[in-house]
Order: structure tokens, then sequence, then C-alpha cells
């Protein structure tokens, strides 16, 4: 039963968003997508935070690169969708490939500050080589052409696109963590010196972790790129990068389904907050206190704990 | 006798604190060689450097006739070298199992697959079983590793070092924090395990007991030399090893 249940989530979450796809307005199908398109790139994220143990704070620089890759192929190549996507995401692994040589030869604060470093890089050549990628104006007029004979144009359309996406990003990711590689990655993390002592070559699986997830990056900005049909330079910013580890925070670091949740919250709440106040950050920021203080492990890790304990106590209760 | 690991010339200064001055030896396969010394002596800094983890200033070290030196720890590893650790150096959150699958993973090369189920990799699961079974832990697999206890979490260590099939082991005091019993069954095991010849044992220890009824061969330690070499008995009748080391009561 317990084993199933994970699947069974899995499946009512698909029928959920299939049917806010049919049935919702489109302010609601807008942030649906929006949340998808966070979750994508913090369930990538999460397989170097929380899995490897890396906190990166530049993969904003692959969620531009996707979107970057998919605006100037749109605008240069060939405007369909699916090759489209594939040269955003083709762009992001190979930003990440690069980027992620020299920084996985650290770790911990020397990590998190070469990727913070590379992603200003980023940002700020994107910003300056304004014939390229338009400066601060972003490259404009990415159209939704037909994708394999259907039309994606409008957001009902395109919803369903991105629910795909998703589903594939969530079954991906299982996939991973439930592999040999899955397992050695939270080796490396728990304890990276035995590791290398098992035989395994830290650097390279490291790297392969950072450019996986810089890969969902560029997935999801590839998607976000045709859903607001332009590209942001502020995409690239530093800022954004704090995102995918804000999200995963909240959701619980250590859980599969915690960068979902944590997206859910973190841009419901956002929607909520924002019509009362002008103070997102100020309740952004009570809300972390109260996670990291409150909730040890996030939504979804505190959740998997209380869980753990009553089901202990409703057996023990059930024995005597 | 064959030679399995081969040590020329092997320096290591820390400033002018000299750990390793100009070593030569060897070690035979199916030997338990012990190395004992005084703290200082550079018993630790020479595991670190044969197992990769500090460069030597000079000299080469040859496994099975192949040059190791200038290898990074996990082709070592794969070569057949390995070592356990002075403290527990376990992965505490995975389980018991997961311990040991990651070094079996990493020795048959299945560890970069990244869309298989584990479940599916029976070999490997086999293995880890069998490993377990030799260190009497089959019980405990789908526990935490944080939640043995000391003793145990100590047996651990020395599984996921033998879990690699290693040619070579170095045990870098295998019996410390444990209690007489764990000791006496630990002893047993490496023992035993000796005996099948698949792994050659070579061992740091403090303890005199374990040293002198385990060891075929005894190597003495002090500021980065070797000043003696032979077996249990010669050693305790070496002059220059009471003097500068064992001290007479240890000795009866």
């Amino acid at each position: 039963m317990g084993r199933y249940l994970p699947y069974m989530a899995f499946g009512l979450l698909i029928v959920l968003l299939v049917c806010i796809g049919l049935f919702a307005d489109r302010f609601v199908l807008y942030l649906t997508m929006r949340v998808m398109l966070l979750s994508i790139f913090a369930l990538g994220y999460n397989l170097l935070l929380g899995r490897t143990g890396l906190l990166s704070f530049g993969h904003a620089a692959f969620y531009a690169a996707g979107s970057y890759g998919m605006a100037l192929f749109y605008l240069h190549i060939n405007p369909d969708p699916l090759l489209g996507i594939l040269a955003g995401v083709g762009l992001a692994v190979v930003a990440s490939l690069v980027i992620g040589f020299f920084c996985v030869r650290h770790t911990e604060i020397y990590f998190a500050m070469l990727t913070l470093a590379f992603g200003m890089m980023v940002f700020s050549l994107i910003w300056n080589l304004r014939d390229i990628t338009g400066g601060d104006d972003g490259l404009v007029g990415i159209g939704r052409n037909p994708l394999l004979g259907f039309s994606i144009a409008k957001d009902s359309q395109y919803y369903f696109l991105v629910v795909f996406f998703f589903a594939l990003t969530v079954w991906i990711i299982h996939r991973i963590r439930s592999s040999p590689f899955g397992l050695v990655l939270a080796g490396i993390s728990e304890n990276h010196q035995r590791a290398s002592f098992a035989g395994i070559s830290i650097k390279s699986y490291r790297l392969a972790a950072f450019v996986i997830s810089g890969a969902f990056a560029g997935l999801a900005g590839s998607l976000g790129a045709m859903l607001e049909s332009n590209s942001d330079p502020f995409s690239a910013h530093w800022t954004h990068s704090a995102e995918p580890v804000l999200v995963s925070l909240i959701g619980g670091l250590h859980t599969f389904s915690g960068p979902i949740v944590g997206s859910v919250l973190f841009v419901v709440l956002r929607e909520i907050i924002e019509r009362f106040t002008q103070n997102w950050m100020l309740w952004l920021g009570i809300i972390l206190l109260v996670i990291i203080m409150g909730f040890r492990g996030g939504a979804m890790g505190s959740a998997e704990q209380y869980l753990a304990r009553w089901g202990r106590k409703f057996r023990e209760e059930s024995a005597s | 006798m064959s030679s399995l690991l081969k040590v020329e010339g092997l320096s290591k200064a820390f400033g002018r604190v000299v750990t390793a001055d100009g070593l030569n030896f060897e070690i035979h396969a199916g030997q338990i060689t012990s190395i004992i010394g005084p703290n200082g002596a550079g018993k630790s800094t020479l595991i670190n450097i044969l197992s990769g983890t500090l460069a030597a200033d000079a000299g080469r070290v040859f496994l099975e006739g192949r040059d190791i030196t200038r290898l990074p720890t996990h082709r070592r590893v794969r070569l057949g070298l390995c070592r356990s650790f002075q403290v527990v150096n376990v992965f505490p959150d995975l389980t018991v199992f997961e311990n040991i699958q990651i070094p079996v993973l990493g020795i048959v090369r299945k560890a970069h697959h990244v869309f298989r189920s584990l479940r599916r990799e029976r070999g490997v699961t086999e293995r880890v079983m069998e490993v377990l079974g030799q260190l009497k832990l089959v019980g405990r697999a789908h526990d935490l590793a944080s939640e043995l206890s000391h003793g145990d979490q100590r047996l651990l260590e020395i599984g996921i070092a033998l879990a690699v099939k290693p040619k070579l082991l170095f045990l870098d005091e295998p019996t410390a924090g444990m209690n007489p019993v764990e000791r006496v069954e630990t002893l047993e095991t490496i023992r035993r395990l000796s005996a099948t010849g698949r792994t050659t044992f070579v061992i740091v220890e403090h303890d005199m007991d374990i040293v002198f009824s385990l060891s075929d061969r005894v190597m003495v330690l002090h500021r980065g030399e070797i000043i003696c070499d032979g077996t249990a008995e010669e050693v305790k009748n070496d002059k220059q090893t009471r003097e500068c080391y064992l001290g007479e009561e240890v000795i009866e």
C-alpha cells in the first residue's frame, strides 16, 4: 500500500491539473503554469541541493540560457516550438557543463560563491550584448506555432504542453532518485571522503548532477519564454537564482515532492499577499522564518515526520 | 612470496616535520602486516599517501607492479587498494544496506546508471547481502547506520571497505572504541577473511595484544623511518624498538 501511495498521488495530481486546464479561468490557468514552471526549475535544482548537498546561487543563468536559447532559435533559425525547446535546453546544458566544470572542484561556501560569480557574469553579458540579446528590453515577439499539428497559440492550449513537460520532469527526477546514480549522489552529500573510497569519482558525479539540474532550469526557461512570449534579462539576475533555493527549503530539501509543494506555496502566497500589501518580501521573510525555525525539513519534511510519529503511535495503541 | 605493494623512496614533510623519510618496503600477499609506532611516527601520513588522499614529496608506489603514485583515490580503489578509518566514517543517514550498496555499485561500475531502478540490480543486492552476512549485520540491513551501536558502526566501516573486494586493505585501528566481545569477534573476522586469501590486510594499531596475536609481520615506524621489520617475536626482542616505543612493561 505505502509503496503505491506516491504513484496514486502523482496520478491524482495529473487529473487535477487536467481538470484545471479544462474548467478553470485564464487567471488560474496562468498561475498554474507559473507554478509548474517553478516546479520544473526547482525539481531539477533540488537534485543538486537536497541530494548532492551543493548550494548553487547561479542557476538563474541556466534558466536564462534556456529562455534566450529558445528565443534566438525562434527568431533566427526555426520557429518550431519543439526544436526551440530543444535548443534552449541544449544551450543550458552547454552553459552548465562549462560553468560546472570550474565550480564542482570546490564545495560549500566556495562553490556557492563561484556559482554566484558565474551567474552575475552571465547576467551582465545578457545586459550588455545588446545586438544579440536585446539588452534591457530582452527578446520580444516569440510566437507559439503549432506543435505536431496541434495549435498551442492560446494559453488554454499551451497549458497542456506545460503539463506534459511537468509530468515528464516529475517522472525523470523520480527515476533518477531511485537509480544507482541517485543513491551515489546521496552518498556523496553524506560523506564525500568515504564515497571516493567506494571507488566513486566525486567530481564527475557532482558535475553530472550540476548539468542535469542546469538542463531542467533550461527547460523551465524555454517554456517560460514561450509563455510570456519574451525573454527577460532579469530572469538571469541572481535574485532569480534564490527562487529554487527558497522553494526547495519551504517544501522540504530532503523530500521528492518538496519543490512542487514549495512552488505552489510560493506562487499562491505571493499572489494572495500582493493583493493586500506591497511588502511581499517582508511577508516572504516571515514565512521563511516560521518554516525554518518551526518546521525543520520544510512543509513535506515535517508532514512526513508527523505521519511517521502518528503511525508509530497508532501501531503501539492497537498492539496494547 | 609475491609482492603486492612496493614502496620506493617515499618522502613527505610538513614544513620541518618529516613524516616519511625515504621509506622502502614491500607488502606481501597473504601476510597480515602491522604497522606500529608512537604518536607522530607517521603512520597516518603513510596510509594517507598510499591510499591517495595526500601527495608524496618524493618516491613511488607500485600496486602489483603498476605505478599508482599519481592516481586519484577512486582509481586506486578500483585497482584493489582500499582503507578503513580510525573514527566511524560511514554514511550516517543512509541504511546499512545502502552503505554497502554504494561501494558495490562503485566497483562493478554501475554507479553511473541514471535511469535503471536500483531494485533491478539483483547481482548488486546479492553481493551486498553477502558482505552483510560476513559482518553478521543482515538483521540490521534496513536500519539507518546512525542507529547502530558504536561497535556495529565500526564493523560497518570495515564492511564498506570490504565491499569493494580489495586485494590490499589498510585497517586504521580497526578495534578502537569496541568493547572486548566485539573486539574478539572483529579479530576473528579479520583472521577468517585473511585466510581466504582474497584480501591482504595491513593494520595500524596501538593495542599490542592485537598486533602480536594477529600479525605475521610487524613494521615499527619512528619519525618517518622504519626502525624494525620482522616477525612479532623479532620485534618484541628488538632493542631499539623497546627504547623508543614499547616500554619494558608492555612486553612481559
